[in-house]
């Protein structure tokens, strides 16, 4: 169990964790998601105790950190594959590690067996790939057999078959009724890892809900229209909840409302459709309309950008004619 | 503080898996920081070198006075260097490497993201601190001791042949002896503290180095223009520490501006207030390291 309550935290004048809150449960897979410089990492550092929150606080299991008797046995963590030593052996790397509680070097070997690292154990951390440097990773968090696993973004550099194998860990280690929190900047991954989802975006809580219910949300209101007389659907259309992005002239992504509501508004007006889509976004697309945050566009003239919109992230800006022929 | 939850989750949890009674505790962070300080490369290589150079010097000055004694045929007093000295004076060496070792047992741990692990593992940070100092610390001990020892060894049929053996009983002997191994810890430690607070491995061996060689010098320059500042000389870190070796007839050969043999300059410090006078300077580093340590992030 993590309990992160209003945590901010401030890098001089950069905020990189925006007063975020929320809670990882036990029992699940919990996927912590964002693009990159969201705030992931900071967060899952100062859960651990490396950064100091500039306000709020963490607790994990009851209580902060720092203040657990063997903090290895309450949280595995692994923060990011370069967290070692490169001139010291893997094998070493981790017997250091267990030394700190006492665990005993039968449960280095175990990890070592679990993490297929027996053929580099003993060779120095520097030469190993990124893929292997994630496997010491995740062998390091396991050695105290934690009641809570943190790992941030632990697919990164695995190749396909490491991917699986990371995504059956800790499945399995959630189904022993561990707490298990990973972040990735990957929906696809997380769709078929995680059962819960926090989405962070520039160091906001975005969504905290089930897998299930993010995806729904985020992909079940988008409807695409296309219209020679787009002007006047949209200036028909406008109010409350509702979003209209154009990519092109006469056709336009319509979230916050149906195809239905659509359909009707345009009939009674007597305009011309000469498309009405219900959207059925892919996870990449949700993920995007999620992370977008405010790159929003009001424009009532089809095909213009807002001036705003060029001072965001290229990413989602740029992906978004992508999504739109998809 | 809802106190009585806390305690009730910590004890579900304790009983959730009593399979291994691990535990974090002082005795464990100390055996995890001697794995890591023998199981990098760097320390095996600036203690072997330190090892070398106090031998090495020794023997090579053992034999340069003992030959110069053979043509000269000079009195052992004459010399100006006792056995002790001879013994001892890879130090001025060894001092540089024992540093850069000092330096690196922290900031490698800095370089490589590895400090992150240490303090995921040791989250209270302090005791990581503490039992690094205390594993280099004793690891100097023993290696100086060990060169000293060795140094003794091989320089003794030289030595004894002209007189100039190391008489292991005096008390002065005793205090340059030991105070070599007691000088070197202390500079070890210097080395870990700055390091502790500059986390930057180029940047710490340039201070330090700069501390314990350049600085004394400085002062010695300065000091011909300023006088307050030349008063200063014997309370340079290195200045005051070397007194520990100093013999009663002789100046500490390659002694870096100590004002021991100079008449006119300030008077240097006696030899345990000299070696406690650097001691302070190292406690002083070493206590803004550890507050440094807690503040920031790691």
């Amino acid at each position: 169990m993590i309990d992160v309550r209003g945590l901010t935290k401030r890098y001089g004048s950069k905020t990189a964790v925006d007063d975020v809150t929320f809670t990882v449960h036990p029992g699940k897979v919990t996927g912590f998601l964002g693009p990159n410089g969201a705030g992931k990492s900071t967060t899952m550092r100062v859960i651990v105790g490396l950064d100091r929150p500039t306000h709020g606080s963490v607790t994990v299991n009851g209580r902060p950190y720092a203040q657990h008797h063997s903090p290895l046995r309450e949280v595995g963590i692994l923060l990011d594959a370069k967290a070692v030593h490169t001139g010291r052996s893997a094998y070493n790397h981790l017997r250091a590690m267990a030394a700190t509680h006492h665990i005993p070097a039968s449960r280095v070997d175990e990890v070592i067996e679990m993490t297929g690292l027996q053929s580099v154990a003993k060779k120095r951390v520097g030469g190993f790939s990124l893929g292997m440097g994630q496997r010491l990773g995740i062998a390091s968090a396991l050695l105290g057999d934690p009641k809570t696993l943190i790992l941030d973004e632990p697919v990164n550099g695995l190749d396909p078959e490491g991917v699986l194998w990371v995504r059956n860990l800790v499945r399995y280690l959630a189904s022993e009724g561990r707490t298990v929190f990973l972040s990735s900047h990957l929906m696809s991954e997380m769709a078929v890892t995680a059962d819960h989802l926090i989405v962070v975006g520039r160091g906001k809580l975005i969504a905290d809900a089930p897998v299930s219910q993010v995806l729904a949300q985020a992909s079940g209101t988008t409807v695409r229209v296309r219209s020679p007389q787009a002007t006047q659907l949209v200036e028909l259309l406008q109010g409350p909840g509702v979003t209209v992005s154009s990519t092109e002239p006469g056709l336009m992504e319509i979230t916050g409302s149906t195809a239905v509501l659509i359909g009707e508004a345009a009939a009674r007006a007597q305009l011309v459709l000469h498309e009405l889509t219900p959207v059925v976004s892919s996870l990449e697309d949700a993920y995007m309309a999620l992370t977008k945050d405010d790159v929003e566009y009001h424009s009532t003239t089809s095909g213009i950008h807002p001036d705003h919109a060029g001072a965001h992230a290229d990413a989602p800006t740029s992906s978004e004619p992508d999504g739109a022929n998809r | 503080m809802s106190t009585t939850t806390q305690h009730t989750g910590a004890h579900a949890g304790a009983v959730e898996s009593p399979s291994r009674g691990a535990r974090l505790g002082f005795g464990g962070v100390i055996a995890s920081e001697w794995i890591k300080f023998r199981t990098v490369r760097s320390t095996v290589w600036t203690l072997a070198i330190t090892l070398v150079v106090m031998v090495g010097l020794s023997l090579l000055v053992a034999f340069g006075v003992t030959s110069a004694m053979d043509s000269s045929h000079a009195n052992p007093a004459d010399t100006g260097l006792p056995g002790s000295v001879i013994v001892t004076l890879g130090y001025y060496f060894a001092q540089m490497t024992i540093a850069v070792l000092g330096v690196l047992t922290i900031t490698g741990e800095y370089s490589t993201g590895m400090i992150r692990s240490t303090l995921a593992a040791v989250p209270r940070r302090l005791p990581a601190l503490w039992a690094k100092a205390l594993v280099l610390a004793a690891s100097t001990a023993v290696v100086s001791a060990v060169g000293i020892g060795l140094a003794y060894l091989v320089t003794r049929p030289m030595l004894s042949s002209h007189g100039m053996a190391v008489d292991l009983g005096d008390r002065t002997t005793q205090r340059v002896l030991i105070g070599c191994v007691l000088y070197l810890v202390a500079i070890a430690l210097l080395g870990f503290a700055i390091g502790a607070v500059l986390r930057h491995s180029a940047a710490s061996i340039a201070t330090v180095l700069g501390v314990m060689l350049l600085l004394p010098i400085l002062v010695l320059v300065i000091g011909n223009w300023v006088s307050w500042v030349r008063d200063l000389g014997p309370y340079m870190p290195t200045t005051a520490g070397e007194r520990i070796m100093s013999t009663s007839t002789a100046v500490q050969a390659g002694s870096s501006g100590g004002g021991a043999g100079s008449s006119s300059g300030p008077t240097p410090l006696a030899p345990w207030t000299g070696l406690g006078l650097l001691a302070g300077y190292v406690v002083a580093v070493l206590t803004l390291a550890a507050v440094m340590l807690r503040r920031r992030d790691a």
